[in-house]
């Protein structure tokens, strides 16, 4: 649903970044999406045709690179993968709130000439 | 061909934003919530009950935010507290540039108490920013106990959850035992608190709660 939104705003770096470095044609974006960000696939990469089409963008490749989701125990110290429904940590048993990874939202590469 | 390393938070434009308004909320110590939860659980109805409850202590101020209408709005005007209307015009969420254009109508140097009324739904707006203290999620006994786990993310983010319509329970088949054990599986330090804005029932126990929050950010503020 505001998959539109992540996707603009996932456009606009683009395109300060096309300006800097003089690009005319881009063939790859990476995004690192963490699993609790309720970011649907299916629907960045529609935003993705959608928007990018009629641009230097759009015969890029979209790689959509998912991200686990992990907590901190700050009891033992011990880092595990979490999922929604359970968040105890493996060595004590105590539940963790100090999620470390899952929220990402990140435009991390594009390649372009 | 270039390879470029941009390693950049998509939502940073509105994280700043948030963090630049965090900060001036921060030193005019004002308790900030952003409210949540499905179309129709009683977002506007607990506020107008936590409203009548508490403006005679606090300063509040409220943004509404609506698709398209300004119907909660004029509600909320009828309890002479200050209201700004924010339209999305269509998006699902607010974003913290809505709040921050809202922040030119606020007298924020009058100001103990901020509450965002969010656009109804269960799975975008936890993922903005608005500068809140809080993320409260409102959610009634008609939309059935499984709401949790099938849409945990605002579970999983909420400092707060607020059961409404407590008064219509026994005409439902709303297992509050499973209730609390899925929410609390999603997150173990989740306040609950169980109220019926028909029958202005929890209501005290929520806005007590409230008050010491705000009492606390107030004098946070008298600190600095
Ligand atoms: N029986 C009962 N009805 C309630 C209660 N609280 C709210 N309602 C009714 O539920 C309906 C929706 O309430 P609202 O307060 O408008 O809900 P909302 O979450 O603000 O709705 P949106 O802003 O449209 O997403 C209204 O008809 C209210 O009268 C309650 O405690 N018990
Ligand atoms: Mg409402
Ligand atoms: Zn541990």
């Amino acid at each position: 649903m505001h998959e539109v939104a992540v996707m603009t705003e996932v456009f606009e770096i683009i395109n300060e970044n096309i300006k800097i470095y003089n690009l005319k044609k881009i063939d790859q974006i990476l995004l690192k999406i963490g699993e609790f960000t309720c970011v649907e696939e299916h629907a960045l990469r529609f935003s993705f045709e959608v928007i990018s089409k009629g641009t230097i963008c759009e015969n890029a490749k979209l790689i959509i690179q998912k991200v686990k989701a992990s907590a901190y125990c700050d009891n033992c110290g011990e880092t595990f993968y979490i999922c929604y429904t359970n968040k105890l940590c493996p060595k004590c048993n105590q539940f963790s709130s100090n999620i470390i990874t899952g929220y990402e939202l990140l435009l991390e590469k594009i390649e372009g000439e | 061909m270039k390879q470029i390393l941009i390693e950049k938070n998509i939502l940073q434009n509105n994280d700043d934003i948030a963090s630049k308004n965090r900060q001036i909320l921060k030193d005019k110590g004002v308790f900030t919530i952003n409210l949540l939860g499905a179309p129709g659980g009683g977002k506007t109805s607990v506020l107008e009950q936590i409203i009548k409850n508490i403006k005679h202590n606090v300063d509040v101020t409220v943004i509404e935010g609506d698709l398209y209408t300004t119907k909660d709005a004029q509600r909320i005007e009828k309890h002479h507290v200050d209201v700004i209307q924010v339209n999305t015009g269509g998006a699902c969420h607010l974003d913290a540039s809505m709040i921050d254009q809202a922040f030119e109508h606020i007298d924020i140097n009058n100001l103990d108490f901020l509450v965002i009324e969010n656009v109804g739904n269960l799975v975008c707006p936890a993922s903005y920013d608005l500068s809140e203290d809080m993320k409260i999620t409102v959610m009634s006994v008609t939309e059935g106990n499984d709401k949790p786990l099938k849409y945990p993310a605002m579970f999983q983010r909420s400092n707060a959850l607020i059961l409404n319509k407590i008064d219509l329970i026994d005409s439902t088949d709303f297992d509050i035992e499973e209730f609390y054990k899925d929410v609390y599986s999603l997150n173990e330090n989740i306040k609950i608190f169980k109220v019926s804005c028909r029958e202005e029932r929890g209501i005290d126990e929520l806005c007590k709660y409230l008050e010491s929050q705000i009492n606390d950010k107030r004098r946070n503020k008298e600190f600095q």
